[in-house]
């Protein structure tokens, strides 16, 4: 991963700016139809730029592609540094088409202030590209940081719920104080770097950039107290149980939109798979660092699911199941070897489509109902058969079912757990009969049985615009669970690169190839 | 001390601003007294031509990199005293900017203010280049004359008066700790100017000494515990006058401790850092903690700027060059921010006629501009990149964990977390609540431009921080001699983490 592969043409930072500079646009436009389609348009280029790095990128490779380098703050060995490889390049994908599907879902269910709405989201959709593509730890605390502000707005004033100012300040204080702790890890990376540097009279004082960071050596008991800080930075924002509990409130509070990409992009463990494991390679391994945050995932597993079992509002459910599905993920990041790290990182982009797609339909719900408790609900599959069959396959997917993507990431992450430590995957596995659970009892109840007292008769099936998230979202679940090897090929480089830099073995021979690279 | 003043047409080139600066003065004055019917806005204007003619000459000096010292070794002219004379020649500019409106409040002596204002500018002016402690105290008391008549310049406001009464007696009281100090070190030292005290053996009489100089200078910058005096007088002052006291005599007053601690006193960094990591510590937690309750705009950017003074005070607490450098990004950061903020105060002020935080309801409907601009500064203020005040922030914490002051530094972070929830108060009412009184906000031209200036400041020092960083480097480069000694000294051992 240490490779990199600069870019003929900035196509990454016009990813990165093109919806901030949308978001500047639309401040002109006056009419809502025009603002609702204006955003429409810049969301479906900047997933057609994303589809184009995405065709693009070269497989099987380790190396930091379209690569990007300009000096920001050369003081204090900040740079402005853009690259993807195989573990963000599916991200940024990601984001690009939840963004499309978020505007789509947002042109008739947000009536008031329109045109603040779209800015917010658009700005939200710059500051997720940015952690995803920025190679420099500052850049990306930068963007980490500012992701604050427009989701702050969005739950605020957008959201449906009477707490929602709580929630909306509890969300930034809890980040908050989870991203001041990594920046004392940054600045401790950086520190280690200057050492290192004026040991060896290189003329960079001071770095930022991962990969000038990940040449240099760092030790152990360094490594451990980084580790911890970077580590509630992170487990902050995923959420890592047991600092998950803005989570429910932040995503019931919150608009729809709001909660896919909250809980459709999982920002907190790609910080653990880009920052953490690769720069901290002993202290992931150490014996206590792996034993805490395995136990903490499977705490999160059991816990999640075991909360969604008695939750009756379908979002609350939601929110519990992704803490569950989280533990899954940091669980088999923490399996430290191949399946593992593959398994998770594929996971953590099925509940991109799964998680957000089951938010999707709560928003189908709720504009229904304009609730989602299950009190509302029953018996619904006669009155909304396309709703009912959608439902049930994102569903699906998201407990994992075989033939949907759920099941490779999750069946991938519990073969790297059992190989890591056979106990470890089967108390995980637990989580799968808990997350079926939850899941179908929630299903049989609000959609097969008797209809319920509080259905309204005339309610209208899927609209067209509701048909296009639905079945956009449906068409990425079934390629990906019957067809995943384009996917898997596309990050297998980078994984095993990590999985080489663990098992320190052929950690030598690039250590070689970094010196020869300069 | 034989002093013997030969002064060469050249050395009185080192004191070309203040003598302009001086005549200008005068000149303003004159024409105050001289047609009695001229707007007084265009006294204004005039102060602020005399004050950017001399920014220019100190410009100049800069590029030419023009250094020396007058008088003995009292008056230094180095690149960062020039850093320190832009910076309030700076902030001056923004304030009688931000007043121009505000002084039709004052029921007489309207064109006086201004010339109390270039005044105490004048003061700092010489405050940045002092460099021995009889001209430290002389352009300290200087520049506080000017303060102590603008604090009460609402003449039949109650409030204004009591913080007037308030800043006068206290600040009396610290001038005589001041001359104390000196007194005592004067004693011990045989010696007055910083440079030559770097070596002198730590007496009881020398400690106690610098301890009250401290406290006097601590009363200037308004670090815990001598902050008593800062809310109510803050509050009760004339807004623009607050906005004034709130930058310049700090940057002035932080000169001055940069100059003592790194300078007179850098032996002694091992002795001297607990007190600054306790009164840092101290400083920070009171002020954002105090914060949190105020109901009063102003009122809590006096806490906010207890809780900035303790920012500032880990850089001086890392006592290297780095830390200096910091300092001096952040104070610009700072600038920027609290100038803006405060010119949206006094904005909203004037159409208001309060200063409440439930006032600022539904600001972001009646006025998308100083609602957007209040954001940014506040932001800017806590620390949220990519805006100044991060920047700034994250130098001075580099500066400090590179000395392992993890304690200081993890007080400082938890901090930026408690002072993001008032910043957000603030923030909730301007956006989520309804106004009650839906009329849009007018702004005048010159208050525009300082909010445009504060905006442009905030930001480009945020994204572009480049040309500030090599500023503020080269600013302290030739300063960075006298602070070699100290660089040596390794921390104690207590304060490192692991």
């Amino acid at each position: 991963m240490l490779e990199e592969l600069t870019a003929v043409f900035p196509i990454l930072s016009c990813i990165l700016f093109l919806p901030v500079v949308g978001a500047i646009v639309l401040w002109l436009i006056d009419d809502e139809d025009m603002v609702r389609s204006s955003t429409l348009t810049i969301a479906l280029v900047e997933l057609a730029l994303s589809v184009f790095v995405l065709l693009r990128f070269v497989p099987e490779s380790a190396a930091m592609q379209f690569a990007e380098r300009v000096e920001w703050i050369p003081a204090l060995g900040i740079s402005y540094h853009l690259a993807v490889d195989g573990i963000s390049v599916l991200f940024v994908g990601l984001t690009a088409f939840l963004s499309v599907l978020v505007v789509i879902y947002s042109w008739d269910t947000i009536r008031h202030q329109v045109k603040l709405y779209m800015m917010c989201l658009l700005a939200l959709e710059t500051t997720t590209m940015g952690v995803f593509l920025s190679l420099d730890l500052i850049l990306f605390f930068v963007f980490w940081e500012l992701m604050l502000i427009p989701s702050y707005f969005l739950i605020k004033l957008w959201g449906g719920g009477a707490d929602r100012h709580y929630a909306a300040l509890k969300f930034v204080i809890y980040t908050l104080l989870g991203s001041v702790f990594m920046l004392v890890g940054i600045a401790l990376l950086d520190i280690n770097y200057h050492q290192w540097a004026s040991l060896h009279h290189s003329d960079h004082a001071y770095s930022f950039d991962l990969l000038e960071l990940l040449t240099v050596p760092i030790p152990m008991s360094q490594q451990i107290l980084i580790f911890w800080l970077m580590f509630l930075g992170f487990a902050f924002k995923a959420p890592v149980f047991p600092f998950h509990t803005w989570l429910p409130d932040a995503l019931l509070e919150g608009p729809i939109g709001m909660a896919v990409v909250l809980a459709g992009l999982k920002l907190g463990t790609f910080g653990f798979i880009r920052f953490s494991i690769p720069l901290l390679p002993d202290a992931s391994k150490s014996d206590t660092i792996v034993t805490v945050v395995v136990v903490l995932g499977l705490c999160a597993i059991l816990y999640g699911a075991w909360m969604a079992l008695v939750q009756p509002d379908f979002r609350r459910l939601l929110a519990y199941s992704s803490v569950s599905h989280l533990g899954f993920v940091v669980v088999g990041l923490f399996a430290l070897n191949y399946q593992g790290l593959q398994g998770s990182l594929l996971t953590m982009i099925n509940l991109g489509f799964s998680t957000a797609g089951l938010f999707f339909i709560a928003g189908f719900l709720y504009s229904r109902q304009q609730t989602t408790e299950l009190s509302a609900f029953g018996g619904m599959a006669k009155q909304v058969p396309l709703l009912a069959t959608f439902f049930l396959i994102i569903g699906l997917a998201s407990i994992g079912l075989p033939g949907t993507n759920g099941f490779v990431g999750e069946f991938l992450i519990l073969l790297g757990a059992f190989e890591a430590k056979w106990w470890v995957g089967s108390i995980a596995v637990l989580g799968v009969i808990f997350g079926a659970a939850y899941f179908l009892w929630y299903y049989e109840r609000s959609m097969l049985g008797p209809l319920g007292s509080s259905v309204k008769s005339t309610m209208s099936d899927l609209q067209l615009r509701e048909m296009v998230i639905a079945v956009s979202l449906s068409i990425m679940i079934l390629w990906i669970g019957l067809y995943p090897s384009p996917f898997l090929r596309i990050m297998n480089g980078s994984v095993q690169a990590l999985v080489d830099r663990l098992h320190h073995d052929k950690t030598a021979a690039l250590e070689q190839s970094i010196t020869e690279r300069r | 001390m034989t002093f013997v003043l030969n002064l060469s047409f050249s050395d009185l080139l080192l004191l070309l601003p203040e003598i302009f600066l001086t005549c200008w003065l005068c000149v303003v004055i004159t024409v105050d007294f001289v047609s009695p019917q001229l707007p007084k806005d265009r006294l204004a204007y005039l102060s602020v031509g005399g004050l950017l003619a001399t920014l220019g000459c100190l410009a100049w000096f800069d590029v030419n990199q023009v250094s020396g010292t007058l008088f003995g070794d009292m008056f230094v002219l180095d690149r960062m005293a020039i850093f320190f004379k832009i910076f309030i020649l700076g902030a001056t500019i923004l304030v009688i900017l931000a007043s121009i409106e505000y002084v039709d409040r004052f029921t007489l002596f309207r064109g006086e203010y201004y010339v109390l204002v270039v005044m105490s500018a004048l003061g700092m002016m010489f405050m940045a280049s002092a460099n021995d402690l009889l001209s430290v105290f002389v352009s300290l008391e200087f520049s506080t004359l000017g303060f102590y008549i603008l604090v009460s310049y609402l003449r039949d406001d109650l409030a204004s008066n009591e913080a007037g009464l308030k800043f006068f007696i206290l600040g009396v009281f610290a001038a005589g700790l001041f001359a104390y100090g000196i007194s005592l070190v004067y004693g011990e030292t045989g010696k007055l100017v910083f440079s030559d005290m770097t070596s002198t053996q730590a007496t009881p009489g020398l400690i106690i000494g610098f301890l009250l100089i401290f406290a006097a200078l601590g009363f200037k910058i308004g670090a815990v515990p001598f902050h008593s005096w800062i809310p109510d007088t803050y509050h009760g002052a004339p807004t623009p006058v607050t906005a004034f006291l709130s930058i310049a005599p700090k940057g002035a007053a932080l000169a001055i401790l940069l100059r003592i601690f790194l300078v007179a006193l850098g032996t002694f960094k091992p002795t001297w850092i607990y007190l600054l990591v306790v009164v840092s510590i101290v400083s920070m937690t009171y002020g954002n903690i105090v914060a949190i309750a105020q109901r009063n705009i102003k009122r809590l950017l006096a806490y906010s700027g207890i809780a900035q003074i303790g920012n500032v005070l880990i850089g001086l607490a890392a006592g290297t060059k780095m830390g200096n450098d910091a300092i001096l990004f952040y104070l610009l950061a700072y600038l920027f921010a609290n100038i803006g903020a405060f010119a949206v105060v006094i904005a909203v002020s004037q159409a208001i006629g309060r200063d409440e935080i439930e006032d600022y309801r539904g600001l972001g409907r009646r006025s998308p501009f100083l609602a957007f601009s209040m954001l940014l500064f506040l932001l800017s203020l806590a620390g949220v990149p990519p805006l100044a005040g991060f920047i700034g922030k994250l130098y001075i914490f580099i500066a400090a964990i590179k000395e392992g002051l993890y304690t200081l530094i993890t007080v400082g972070l938890i901090n930026i977390v408690i002072s993001m929830y008032y910043y957000l108060i603030v923030v909730k009412q301007m956006y989520i609540n309804e106004p009650i009184d839906p009329s849009p906000i007018s702004i005048s031209g010159p208050m525009k431009a300082v909010i445009y200036v504060g905006l442009a400041g905030t930001l480009v020092i945020g994204i572009y921080p480049q040309p500030f960083t090599d500023w503020v480097v080269a600013a302290t480069l030739k300063f960075a001699n006298f602070v070699a000694p100290a660089a040596t000294v390794t921390p104690p051992s207590l304060l490192i983490g692991s």
